[in-house]
C-alpha cells in the first residue's frame, strides 16, 4: 500500500479534512445511500419487525454456529466443493496459493470481497507471480490507484472521473474523456478480455445456505456472475460466521441487505451457486473451492460484549449514519473495514491491545449506527467496552491516565471540587478574551481550535442549589393554590353541564 | 488435501463449541424464527396485480416491458427488434417453449446457435461475442421486479449474462407476489435436482462507482426485455 501513511486516526482524518473534493464526495454519497435507505424501508413498511426478525435469525444461527457450518460443509461437500479451513489470513492466502499452483494458474479475476481485502490476497498472489484482477469497477480503480477502499459498498467514493479517467488512460495507453460511458465501456472491453483468459474466478460470500450448501453472491453489475460462471476453477474466501440456515431465511437478508446498503428492492443480480458446473454443463467452474476463514472471528463467540458482532451483513448502512465517517471517510481509519463497524472489527479481530491503534475512539457515541443497523448490533456500546478493556489493561496515553486521576481526586470531595471552582474562577481571568476562552493551550488546545470554550460562571449549580430550591419550594405552593382554584372551577362547570374544555 | 482439510474441520468446530462453553451440537436446533414474518407470508395480489407490479419494478430498474399473447407472438416480437438492432450472432436456451418456435423462418439472416450439452461450438465465446441472448424465465417475482433463471446442460449461465441484449419470456402465471415463494421450491430440493447456478436478475447490469453517475451496461446486458407472455 501507500508508504509514508500517517500513523494515527487524528493524523489521517487531518489529511482527510483538508481534501475537499474526497469531503464533498463523501458526503455526497453517504447522503445518498441513507436517503436511499430510509426510502426503501419505509416503503417496506414494519421495517422494525423485519430488522428483529434478520437479528433473530442471525442470533440463532451464531449460537447454533457449530453445528449449522457443519451442516454446511457437509452438503458442500456432497456438491462436489473441496473445503477449507484457514486459522488465519496467511493460512488463507497459502492455501490460495496452494489451489493456484496445482492448476498453473497465471492470472485470477476476483469480484468484491471485503474479506479478501482483509486477508491481502491480492499481495499474496502478486508474490506468488499470478495476476489478480479486481473486476468490479470501483475495485478495478482503486486497484490501478494501489490504495485501499474507502466504503464498503462504493470503493472509489474518494476519486473523481478526471482521476479515473487519468488511471484508465493509462491502462488503455490511449487518452480517454472524463466521461463515464466512455470510461465505463473502456472497462468493460478490457476485463471482458480478462474473464475470457482467467484461470481462475474468486468471489466472497454474502450468506452461505446450510441446507444446501449453497453460496449468496449480491451485486449490480454481473461481475460475480461473469467470475462464477467462465474460469475453469472457482475459489470462493468466506468468513466462517456468513452462514443462514435455510433458503427461506434468505428472504430475509435479500430484504434487508440491499435496501440497507443502496435502498435498492434488491440488487440486480443474486445469485446462488451450489458447487461445481454438473456433468452436462457448458458453463460454470469445473472445479470449486471454499476457503472458510476464521482469522479472529471465534474470538468473539462466547464473548457477552461482542458476539453480536458476527451478526454483521456488511451492508455498509452504519457508515452512512455515522457522523465520524460523513466527515472523514473511509482511510481515515485505517484498515479494512471503515466506520463504525470498522472501529470495532479491527479491535476486535486482533487481540493484542496495544496494537489496536486508536480506532476506537473515532466516535462519537451518538448511537446512530444501531439505529442504522438492519440486524441491530449495538456498535455503540462495543466501543464502550474497547475503550474500557484498553483502560483496564493500561494500554492508556500518560496524559488520559492523569487526566483521569485528577478528575477522581477533585470530585471524590466537595470541598475539594469547591476550592477547585473557586481556583478556576480566578485562573481563567489570565485567559478571558471577549468573554470566551480562546487560547490553544492544554486539554483545550483540540477544542479551541474550532470553537471557543465558555468561562465557568461566577456562581456554580451547587453554589446556587439553596436559593435555587427556596424558590422551587415557594413557587410550588403558589401554583398549588392556582391549580387547585382552576379544577373546582371546572368542577363545577361539569357538574352544572357545560363543556370542560377551556 | 483432504484427510488434512477433515482433521481441520474437526478443530474448526470444536474450537466453536468450546468458545460457545458447551459440546458440540449434532441434533438439529429447533428454529423458531425461520424465515419471513407471519404476517408477510399472507401478502398476496390477484394475477393483473402481479403482472402491474412486475412491470412497475422491472422498468423502475432500468428494464424494458412487452406484454404479448402468446409465445408466437413473443417470438415475432424478438425478430422485430432483432432486426431493429442489426442483431446477427443471436444464442438461446435449448427449453421446449422456445424449441416449439420456429426461429429460422423468424431470422433467417441471422445465426441462432442453441446452448446444449453436445453442441460442437465453443459457447461460452460465442455467447461472448453475441448480440442477443434469448431465455424462458423459470419463475417472476412481483415485489422485487425479478427473473429467476438455472443452469443446467440445456441452460447456460451465459445466456442471460454475456450477450449485449438479453431477451426474457416469463409467463404471466410463473409471476409470484413474494421472493418466498420462489426460494420455497428450493427449500428441501433433492440434491440431484439441484441446480449449479441459480440466478435472480433484476433489471440491466448497473453501477455507480465512477461519481455516483448510474452507468448501465456494465459488465452484463444493459438492454433488458421481460417479455409477459398470457
Amino acid at each position: 500500500m501507500r508508504s509514508a501513511e500517517p500513523r494515527t486516526v487524528q493524523e489521517r482524518a487531518r489529511q482527510a479534512l483538508s481534501d475537499e473534493f474526497l469531503r464533498n464526495a463523501v458526503k455526497f454519497t453517504t447522503e445518498r445511500l441513507r436517503a436511499g435507505k430510509q426510502t426503501a424501508s419505509q416503503e417496506h413498511g414494519n421495517w422494525e419487525e423485519w430488522r428483529e426478525r434478520a437479528r433473530q435469525i442471525r442470533l440463532h444461527t451464531i449460537a447454533h454456529l457449530d453445528y449449522y457450518l457443519q451442516e454446511f460443509v457437509e452438503n458442500a461437500r456432497a456438491n462436489g466443493v473441496q473445503v477449507h479451513f484457514a486459522d488465519t489470513a496467511e493460512e488463507a492466502a497459502a492455501l490460495t496459493m496452494d489451489i493456484a499452483k496445482q492448476c498453473g494458474a497465471r492470472s485470477v479475476v476476483k469480484s468484491k470481497s471485503m474479506v479478501s481485502e482483509e486477508l491481502h490476497i491480492n499481495q499474496a498472489l502478486q508474490a506468488g507471480g499470478v495476476e489478480a484482477v479486481e473486476t468490479d469497477l470501483g475495485e478495478y480503480i482503486i486497484q490501478l490507484a494501489n490504495e485501499p477502499p474507502s466504503h464498503i459498498i462504493i470503493p472509489a467514493i474518494h476519486k473523481n472521473r478526471y482521476q479515473i479517467a487519468e488511471l484508465l488512460s493509462k491502462e488503455a495507453g490511449e487518452e480517454l474523456p472524463p466521461d463515464t460511458t466512455a470510461l465505463a465501456g473502456f472497462v468493460r472491453r478490457k476485463l471482458r478480455e480478462k474473464f475470457l483468459e482467467a484461470d481462475i474466478g474468486m468471489t466472497g460470500c454474502n450468506f452461505a445456505i446450510a441446507e444446501s450448501g449453497s453460496i449468496v453472491l449480491f451485486e449490480n453489475e454481473g461481475n460475480a456472475r461473469m467470475v462464477t460462471t467462465v474460469p475453469r476453477t472457482q475459489i470462493t474466501l468466506m468468513g466462517m460466521e456468513r452462514i443462514i440456515p435455510t433458503w427461506d431465511d434468505l428472504e430475509v437478508m435479500a430484504t434487508l441487505l440491499p435496501r440497507s446498503a443502496t435502498g435498492q428492492k434488491l440488487t440486480v443480480y443474486m445469485s446462488g451457486i451450489s458447487g461445481p458446473r454438473r456433468a452436462e454443463d457448458r458453463d460454470g467452474p469445473e472445479q470449486m473451492h471454499l476457503i472458510i476463514v476464521d482469522n479472529g472471528r471465534s474470538l468473539q463467540l462466547g464473548d457477552p460484549h461482542f458476539q453480536e458482532l458476527l451478526n454483521c451483513i456488511r451492508c455498509g448502512a452504519c457508515l452512512n449514519a455515522c457522523p465520524v465517517y460523513r466527515h472523514i471517510g473511509g482511510h481515515a481509519y485505517g484498515s479494512t473495514y471503515s466506520g463504525p463497524i470498522g472501529a470495532v472489527l479491527k479491535p476486535a479481530l486482533n487481540k493484542n491491545v496495544a496494537e489496536w491503534d486508536d480506532i476506537a475512539n473515532a466516535s462519537s457515541l451518538c448511537g446512530a449506527c444501531y439505529e442504522a443497523c438492519p440486524v441491530k448490533i449495538p456498535l455503540h456500546d462495543m466501543l464502550v467496552y474497547l475503550r474500557q478493556r484498553k483502560v483496564e489493561q493500561g494500554v492508556q496515553s500518560g496524559e488520559e491516565k492523569a487526566g483521569m486521576k485528577g478528575f477522581r481526586y477533585v470530585m471524590s470531595s466537595h470541598k475539594r471540587y469547591g476550592r477547585a471552582l473557586r481556583w478556576g474562577r480566578v485562573m481563567q481571568k489570565l485567559l478571558l478574551r471577549d468573554g470566551v476562552i480562546k487560547a490553544r493551550i492544554g486539554p483545550l488546545k483540540g477544542w479551541n481550535q474550532h470553537r471557543h470554550t465558555s468561562p465557568l460562571p461566577n456562581k456554580s449549580f451547587r453554589e446556587g442549589w439553596q436559593a435555587l430550591e427556596r424558590d422551587i419550594q415557594r413557587e410550588r405552593t403558589e401554583m398549588d393554590e392556582q391549580i387547585r382554584e382552576r379544577l373546582h372551577r371546572h368542577l363545577n362547570e361539569r357538574e352544572k353541564g357545560g363543556v370542560g374544555d377551556e | 488435501m483432504n484427510e488434512e482439510s477433515r482433521i481441520k474441520q474437526d478443530r474448526f468446530m470444536q474450537r466453536i463449541a468450546d468458545r460457545l462453553g458447551r459440546p458440540r451440537l449434532t441434533e438439529k436446533p429447533p428454529h423458531p424464527h425461520k424465515g419471513a414474518p407471519p404476517d408477510w407470508r399472507r401478502f398476496s395480489l390477484d394475477r393483473e396485480e402481479r403482472i402491474a407490479l412486475f412491470s412497475e419494478n422491472w422498468q423502475k430498474a432500468g428494464g424494458h416491458v412487452v406484454r404479448v399473447p402468446d409465445l408466437e407472438a413473443a417470438k415475432t416480437y424478438i425478430a422485430q427488434k432483432a432486426k431493429e438492432l442489426g442483431a446477427y450472432a443471436i444464442i438461446r436456451q435449448n427449453q421446449p417453449e422456445l424449441n416449439a418456435l420456429d426461429w429460422q423462418q423468424a431470422l433467417p439472416e441471422a445465426e441462432i446457435v442453441v446452448w446444449h450439452s453436445e453442441q460442437q461450438k465453443d459457447l461460452l465465446r460465442y455467447a461472448a461475442g453475441a448480440d442477443i441472448g434469448i431465455t424462458m424465465a423459470e419463475y417472476g417475482i412481483a415485489y422485487t421486479g425479478s427473473l429467476v433463471c438455472t443452469s443446467s446442460g440445456n441452460q447456460g449461465r451465459s445466456v442471460s449474462l454475456l450477450p449485449a441484449v438479453v431477451m426474457a419470456i416469463l409467463p404471466a402465471e410463473r409471476i409470484a407476489t413474494r421472493m418466498g415463494e420462489v426460494l420455497a421450491h428450493f427449500d428441501g430440493r433433492p440434491r440431484a435436482q439441484f441446480p449449479a447456478g441459480i440466478h435472480f436478475i433484476s433489471g440491466p447490469s448497473r453501477s455507480a462507482d465512477i461519481e455516483n453517475d448510474l452507468t448501465i451496461g456494465v459488465h452484463g446486458p444493459g438492454v433488458v426485455f421481460a417479455l409477459i407472455v398470457g
